[in-house]
């Protein structure tokens, strides 16, 4: 068995075969995908990739997998019945921990140039990262490679995208391995990404106790819903460290993942691939896919940064010579209450004495539903985590609207919104 | 139908259910937006697939998110109970700016909260799970049957009563529309 450094959890163990997926095109491309796009830009250390993120995956994954099966942390006749281990199926245990495994490694193959930056304008109708994850586990250079791991490919795309990519029937069993990956709440995702993130822009807010959180996990009865589906879920002496987790989860949205000036490079940047693709949109033919990575689409924007004659060369400018647009609007508490979408008056108003290709508006609301999990507590009960945390239901559901402007534009449009706003936003309701 | 009137649509529905004893937490209108839509045929676009408790859009989860995001919703949580979706402080303002647009499936929203609004979650499984079986493979004969493969922790007389009561709804439905053609 290999072992590869971590800095965030030491040693990633790998098993015969696995290296070999590692060693693949699709895999090694990873080396080249920054984790966060272009907020290097804003916090210099960001500059992680997705290849260690996808190994941090795999290694919480299989921790969680190795706890949640322990059959002294099965407590109910319902979970015993799904999991293969608790039932002494053995060789099941051991081909649904491979799979979950490969899964996890596998689930951000199709990630394009800069991560999610762009993803949904960039692609053609009805393709997304999931998809492409998909084409690439499906495809000729992993044929063998699964032959060898002896593991069907439809589990490992079942487990790396989800029933809501994948749109397939999932088993009770199958939809727990997933929730291990890719789940809301506790998902080897998040967990490694916000640690990671964390780490890495030198920002605390991403961190909390993972080694409590995984070694609490279990699966569990849905709570106080008399259904008997079973869930991921924690014994209550975890369930602090899932509020932590939860709450930095929020933290890193408000601190580094919508950080203003990180988003409007997202939206310079898809404006450049825009012009600079053919077409404008990236291929989806799996060898183009692997042969595009960072590098490519760093150094085109460098060349047209500096030349007026190349594709793209104002929003490459406005990226690399620090250009960007400032942000001009966001509403306050009090404009929320004026309109319905007061950040959109705003940008009317704006686009309307300025003109469409000096103003933008960035406007996204958190995914996922609320942090209700099943908590197993000390009176052998099962109770509704948002019952018992004081502060999960606390936890703010984050969004964002605003508006940015040239940097030719700022002042101009800060005395727009200073003489206008008021006026804006009162039209919106007559 | 544009964003924000889907959005009243489901303020209307969270609303009704409360009306008609439900506790009209996020798994409720999961269940009664997809007899909303399939059933009655109110055009509101989410993507259902067959999970955790039956029939469940990850789109429509997004969306509640959404609507707690911009205040048309707040969580309110009260032991031992779960989460309920009620009111926020711009519930008002969305209500007033879609009330007119919406009235037309006012019927509609009302049928569901009224057959939906007094079960429990693991009764709403059961009953939503059977209709998605009755919608989406119609082929298949033996729908209790299928109905306990998909599901294997509900008893068979649960799955039993689910099916007929599906069959009744259907049934019902089709004797209303009867009555409306002919008056």
């Amino acid at each position: 068995m290999g072992e590869i450094r971590d800095p965030i959890h030491v040693f990633v163990a790998l098993r015969p075969d696995e290296e070999r997926i590692i060693g693949s095109r699709a895999f090694q491309r990873l080396r080249h995908i920054h984790q966060l796009a272009l907020t290097y830009l804003v916090y210099p250390g960001a500059t992680h990739r997705r290849f260690e993120h996808c190994l941090g995956v795999m290694e919480v994954a299989s921790r969680i997998y190795d706890v949640v099966t322990n059959p002294q942390n099965i407590y109910h006749d319902s979970v015993r019945e799904i999991v293969p281990r608790a039932k002494g199926n053995f060789r099941a245990h051991e081909y649904w921990g491979q799979v979950l495994r490969c899964a996890a490694l596998c689930h951000d193959l199709g990630h394009l140039p800069f991560s999610h930056a762009a993803e949904k304008e960039l692609l053609p109708e009805g393709w997304d990262h999931e998809r492409l994850s998909q084409e690439i586990i499906n495809g000729k250079e992993f044929e063998s490679l699964w032959k060898g791991l002896k593991i069907q490919p439809e589990d490992v795309v079942k487990l790396a995208i989800g029933q809501k990519k994948s749109k397939l029937v999932f088993s009770e069993w199958e939809t727990i391995l997933s929730e291990i990956i890719i789940g809301d709440v506790f998902g080897a995702d998040r967990i490694d990404y916000l640690l990671r993130d964390s780490y890495h822009a030198g920002v605390s807010y991403g961190r909390f106790d993972h080694y409590r959180l995984i070694d609490t996990l279990r699966i569990l009865p849905v709570s106080g819903k008399d259904s008997q589906e079973p869930s991921l879920g924690i014994e209550r002496g975890g369930l602090e460290s899932a509020e932590a987790l939860l709450w930095a989860r929020y933290f890193m949205y408000t601190q580094l993942y919508f950080h203003p000036t990180r988003r409007i490079y997202d939206m310079h940047l898809m404006e450049f691939l825009r012009e600079w693709l053919p077409n404008g949109v990236f291929s989806t033919e799996i060898d183009e896919h692997i042969a595009l990575s960072d590098n490519e689409v760093n150094a085109a924007m460098w060349k047209a940064a500096v030349n007026s004659k190349e594709k793209g060369h104002t929003s490459a400018k406005r990226i690399i010579s620090r250009e960007h647009f400032r942000q001009v609007y966001e509403p306050s508490s009090t404009d929320q209450l004026k309109a319905l979408e007061p950040a959109k008056k705003v940008y009317e108003g704006l686009v309307a004495e300025f003109g469409v290709d000096q103003v933008r508006r960035d406007t996204y609301a958190q995914k996922g539903g609320s942090y209700d999990f099943p908590v197993y507590t000390k009176a052998a009960e099962i109770d509704s985590s948002l019952a018992l945390s004081k502060t999960l239901s606390q936890v703010p559901t984050f969004s964002i609207d605003r508006v940015y402007v040239s940097v030719t534009d700022r002042s101009g449009s800060e005395r727009w919104i200073e003489e206008h706003k008021d006026e804006a936003l009162t039209r919106a309701n007559t | 139908m544009e964003r924000l009137q889907r959005a009243a649509v489901l303020f209307v529905l969270n609303e009704e259910l409360r009306k008609a004893g439900s506790w009209a937490g996020e798994t409720h209108m999961q269940k009664a937006t997809f007899f909303l839509q399939e059933l009655m045929g109110v055009l509101l676009a989410f993507d259902f697939v067959l999970y955790k408790h039956g029939p469940f859009s990850f789109d429509l989860r997004d969306e509640l998110t959404f609507m707690r995001a911009h205040g048309f919703f707040q969580l309110e949580s009260q032991y031992p109970y779960g989460p309920t979706l009620v009111s926020g402080p711009k519930a008002e303002l969305l209500q007033t700016a879609f009330r007119e647009p919406i009235k037309r499936y006012i019927p509609e929203i009302r049928f569901v909260a009224n057959r939906l609004g007094g079960k429990t979650v693991a009764s709403l499984e059961r009953t939503a799970t059977a209709l998605y079986i009755a919608l989406r493979e119609p082929a298949i004969t033996d729908r209790v049957q299928r109905l306990i493969n998909l599901k294997p922790h509900i008893p068979l007389p649960d799955a039993k009563e689910a099916v007929s009561e599906i069959e009744q709804i259907v049934r019902d439905l089709s004797d209303q529309k009867h009555v409306r053609q002919a008056s």
